[in-house]
């Protein structure tokens, strides 16, 4: 469809946003101890039957997934913290009335994996996780796709679950968690992640969530409260394993591979651009891979909406956008069922033109994902 | 039109010894006259970054470098061939005047010649 310049100008839809494909790349399965259990090897399928009837907060459950709920006070709310989705097909009930018609999944309680201090048993979760997943939810005839979730505790193993969901119809990535991973995600023990998901076609998503971690960006314990704790982890956390991917040279190993940042919004990639190509103007020689300025690697990057910013100008979005020559690198991103989740209407009234929602609506997506409109895989 | 060029003799051979290198003033402006290996180059003592008085910078160098061949390991190269700004650090390829963090920039290189035992800097 033509776009006239006028509408261009003003932004303005001739094209509902309900009508348009919508993906979304990041919503949340609620992986609980209970449910993995029949997917766990053992002796780690022990240690889920004994907690599978422990008490659970919100991404809060001993010996599955440290929380920080102790942490803070409890007000009664009617806003729905807790919110979960425990079967596919409450997942499409739930994405139909706000429009999604592909979502790709990511854990609730497995977000914390990289925290877990036995390697073993956080690895032997991740290979629960993925059978779970794979058997249960990816269901591209219903829009639901799957990321393999990647252990960085045990990368060797993480590698074989790639290889294994490589041609799986319903697989479409891997999922690299961030919360307290340390090293980050730059070191090079992770190659073999990286090398198996550039084989498999698979793109790989940074996804943080808030901990209180005695691990650089994660040491949020000085904060005193969870609007502090929650702006820096997410987002400090992905900042922090993007610069270390950029300046450790993984784009330089792997030119195929895609990678994408979830969860932490956007507007920090300009200031991260400009941040490294000042350092790296002095700094060159400590990363002579790099070929270009680190910024032309980070427009490489894909980056997720949520949580969208709702600057006072909502044009604003759109500059910062513009800054990074984002266009074709932004996806949009809901996060539901979660507490902050964003509904596209407000990714709508970002004025865009229809060219450009359609990209971020879908068409980056299907690229970064390799998918159809169908959501089947189009490409190895 | 035929462009005039301009040659100035700023000094001997003997003033220049291999490995080093000096600022001179020719026709207004500063150049940096360098012998490398006994090659002779001339950079402008302009660093377009911010101004930095780039050939003032002590000595030149080798620096840092990564090839896929070798798996992007840091190595040692082009030794004795890269200057870097008193400034602010950024680095130039002296016989091709090319930024080596940012490809995009070059410098203007002068053609530098030794003729019967005078250093003669072409404009």
């Amino acid at each position: 469809m033509t776009v006239t310049t006028a509408e261009r100008a003003s932004g303005r839809s001739r094209t509902k946003w309900q009508d348009m494909l919508i993906v979304d790349a990041d919503v949340h399965v609620h992986d609980t101890p209970r449910a993995l259990i029949p997917y766990c090897d053992m002796p780690w399928r022990v240690s889920l039957e004994n907690i599978k009837d422990a008490h659970e907060n919100y991404l809060d459950i001993p010996a599955f997934s440290p929380g920080h709920t102790q942490y803070q006070p409890s007000w009664p709310t009617g806003h729905e913290r807790g919110r979960t989705v425990t079967t596919p097909e409450q997942m499409r009930a739930e994405l139909d009335p706000i429009h999604i018609d592909i979502a790709v999944l990511f854990p609730d309680n497995l977000l914390k994996l990289p925290v877990l201090a036995h390697p073993e048993y956080a690895a032997a979760l991740a290979r629960a996780y993925n059978a779970w997943l794979a058997e249960e939810w990816c269901r591209p005839g219903m829009g639901l796709l799957g990321c393999v979730c990647a252990c960085p505790q045990e990368p060797e193993d993480a590698a074989n679950e790639i290889r294994k969901y490589a041609d799986h119809p319903g697989m479409v990535g891997v999922f690299l968690p961030c919360a307290g991973v340390d090293p980050m995600w730059g070191n090079k023990r992770y190659e073999p992640i990286y090398a198996a998901a550039e084989e498999a076609g698979f793109p790989v998503l940074l996804h943080s969530v808030t901990v209180v971690h005695p691990v650089f960006p994660h040491n949020s314990h000085g904060f005193a409260t969870d609007i502090a704790r929650h702006t820096t982890s997410h987002t400090f956390a992905i900042m922090a394993n993007l610069v270390d991917m950029v300046t450790m040279g993984v784009q330089v190993r792997h030119p195929a591979l895609k990678i994408a940042a979830v969860e932490a919004g956007i507007s920090w990639v300009p200031f991260l651009m400009m941040r490294l190509d000042k350092e790296y103007l002095e700094k060159r020689r400590e990363v002579p891979w790099l070929t270009e300025r680190p910024s032309r690697y980070m427009k490489r990057f894909f980056y997720a909406t949520q949580p969208i910013e709702e600057p006072e100008r909502l044009r604003d979005v759109a500059t910062m956008v513009s800054l990074f020559d984002g266009e074709d690198q932004v996806v949009f991103a809901s996060d539901w069922p979660h507490h902050d989740f964003d509904h596209p209407s407000k990714l709508n009234q970002v004025p865009f033109p229809d060219e450009v929602k359609r990209k971020i609506f879908a068409e980056n997506a299907l690229r970064l994902f390799g998918i159809d409109e169908q959501a089947r895989r189009v490409r190895r | 039109m035929m462009r005039t060029v301009e040659e100035h003799v700023v000094g001997t051979v003997g003033e220049f010894p291999e490995g080093t290198h000096r600022v001179v003033r020719v026709g207004g402006r500063e150049i940096g006259v360098f012998n490398i290996g006994g090659r002779f180059y001339g950079l402008p003592n302009l660093c377009p970054h911010q101004t930095g008085p780039l050939c003032e910078s002590k000595r030149c160098h080798g620096t840092t470098v990564a090839r896929p061949e070798t798996g992007w390991r840091t190595e040692w190269g082009m030794e004795g061939e890269v200057i870097s700004c008193p400034w602010h650090g950024l680095e130039y390829h002296v016989p091709t005047g090319r930024c080596l963090a940012f490809p995009e920039i070059k410098l203007r290189t002068y053609m530098v010649e030794v003729r019967d035992g005078q250093v003669v800097v072409r404009l």
